[in-house]
């Protein structure tokens, strides 16, 4: 299970659910110079750049993965617009065509004698900070599954679909915990669908990552989404060691109380797939930063 | 199947299987096998999946290893590598790229290599042989395995090998991976060049007692061989994966 390779006749799909609810505009705790849309808004930018270079050849982008990316908050629904917002589920070469627009920047890396040179960069954007409205996550969670349904009619024998669900706060509208399991029962005949959950706080509260078991798990909501989390299979745990984060066999997809790192290195971890070895696409200055 | 008389005594028997990934075409195939017989230098190469231009970063150090008269130290191999690197990303400039595919050069291209040079000036012939990343180099005498290099255990093979790097500062980096050796050679042993799947399945195959070095590449034709592999590949004993294998066979004619 969850060995199948990925390939353009078998590609796998990516599902990123993001909470764009009114409290996201709100700042992380300590640092109160930066809001949680934003910062959100930042990495899942930047999760798809690394995911449409890690299918480009030379001059072609290859569709190992289709993509969606949901948001919730007023409105429930695509986060893509313009050419992307015509669909749910879109093909990564299409994703890599249609950036909203590709920003130019310069970085500083080693010139491999000692010094440093500045080299050019291209940032491209696809979707923009939104925060307003409530949290309905179950509404959320429905559209993920009507998605993937359509998605797995078409592709039932590649490896399985990855939800990652990223929130900061408890749902609006219900216990997301029957649709969540729905949601879990899908799957291809390499395995299971596999939904991550990463919730992301505004107070200082301590961070619970990737735990084996629910007894450590403050209150009920943490519970909650701790049973819609799923285990972590082998290649995942091998990405996040690789990535110096503490997991062990049964370590859920699952982060509870995270800040700034603990969202990066989510998106890290839930995109190394099968056997992929995980982007840092984030300078090692700046993860110490954010630390 | 070609055979080179080397010297007034020693002949190689030489024979090359070049495979791409199941459902690719041979065009996409980034795995690539270089032999010169004036040289004696023989290379196998497997360029980075994931990198900008593979393709013709395997090609290119396939090629020009084995046409080299240099690059068997490892000072002489960072020298080689960084002049290639350089006409590498020369030969892109003028190009107009997607953004995508500019982010994608940026970090250059990458690529497993091991090369072998044999030396027939002495009645016992050698090999010295130099490797970076996950292509191996296997010797075999009378159905033994005597070497594997840079890897030598089927639990070696991961994804995330280091690399010959065409960008200057990751070569850099990359050069403490280098591995150089050398052997002696009988008559009858075997060379084998392999790229990483064809290897990780060949050192498993041989612990568990399943292959024999000295059949593998001489008992079938070509195409049953093709059928073999893509029969090994469907059932899942060996990564579905671009496959190249040099076997050589030195052979005295005393």
């Amino acid at each position: 299970m969850y060995s199948a390779q990925i390939t353009r006749a078998n590609p796998t799909c990516i599902v990123l659910l993001i909470d764009q609810s009114g409290s996201m505009s709100d700042p992380f705790s300590g640092d109160s110079s930066r809001k949680k849309a934003d910062f959100v808004a930042e990495v899942v930018n930047h999760t798809l750049h690394d995911l449409v270079i890690r299918c480009t050849k030379t001059e072609e982008v290859r569709n190992y993965y289709h993509i969606a990316v949901i948001g919730y908050g007023r409105h429930v629904g695509t986060c893509f617009s313009a050419e992307l917002g015509a669909r749910q589920m879109v093909p990564i070469s299409q994703v890599a065509d249609y950036p909203l627009q590709v920003k130019s920047s310069y970085k500083r890396v080693s010139d491999g004698a000692g010094g440093w040179v500045e080299i050019p960069v291209r940032y491209p954007v696809w979707i923009h900070p939104s925060a307003d409205g409530k949290t309905p996550m179950c509404d959320a969670l429905g559209k993920v599954k009507e998605i993937l349904e359509q998605w797995l009619k078409d592709h039932p024998h590649g490896f399985p679909p990855t939800v990652l669900h990223l929130t900061d706060g408890e749902s609006s509208d219900g216990d997301p915990d029957e649709i969540g399991q729905q949601i879990m029962s899908l799957g291809t005949d390499d395995g299971a669908v596999l939904l991550f959950n990463c919730h992301i706080s505004s107070r200082r509260a301590a961070k619970i990552e990737y735990p084996t078991e629910q007894a450590s798990l403050p209150d009920g909501f943490a519970r909650s989404l701790f049973q819609i989390s799923s285990r972590l299979p082998p290649n995942f745990l091998s990405a996040a060691a690789q990535l110096g984060v503490h997991v062990v066999e049964g370590s859920r997809g699952f982060v509870f109380n995270g800040d700034p790192s603990s969202i990066v290195q989510f998106y890290e971890i839930g995109t190394s797939l099968t056997g992929m070895t995980p982007y840092r696409w984030m300078d090692d200055d700046r993860r110490t930063e954010l630390a | 199947m070609s055979s080179v008389k080397q010297s007034a005594i020693w002949e190689l028997k030489t024979r090359q299987l070049l495979l791409p990934k199941l459902d690719h075409e041979a065009t996409e195939c980034e795995d690539f096998i270089a032999a010169d017989e004036d040289t004696c230098r023989f290379a196998v190469t497997d360029g980075a999946t994931e990198a900008f231009d593979a393709q013709n970063w395997a090609r290119r150090l396939a090629q020009s290893w084995v046409q080299s008269q240099s690059a068997l130290t490892a000072e002489e191999f960072r020298e080689w590598v960084a002049t290639e690197g350089r006409e590498l990303h020369d030969s892109w400039n003028g190009l107009s790229l997607s953004w995508y595919s500019e982010e994608k050069a940026r970090t250059g291209s990458f690529a497993a290599l091991v090369g072998v040079e044999l030396d027939f000036k002495t009645d016992s012939p050698s090999w010295t042989a130099i490797a970076l990343g996950d292509s191996c180099l296997i010797h075999c005498r009378e159905g033994n395995l005597l070497k594997s290099l840079p890897l030598s255990r089927p639990e070696d093979f991961n994804s995330a090998p280091v690399l010959v790097a065409s960008d200057a500062s990751m070569h850099e980096k990359s050069m403490t991976s280098v591995v150089i050796d050398s052997g002696n050679c009988n008559n009858g042993d075997v060379l084998l060049l392999l790229s990483d799947a064809m290897a990780c399945w060949f050192l498993e195959r041989f612990e568990k007692g399943d292959v024999d070095p000295n059949e593998l590449l001489t008992t079938k034709e070509d195409h049953e061989l093709k059928q073999f592999f893509d029969d090994e590949r469907l059932a899942g004993r060996m990564r579905n994966d671009d496959l190249a294998v040099l076997r050589i066979e030195l052979i005295s004619g005393e």
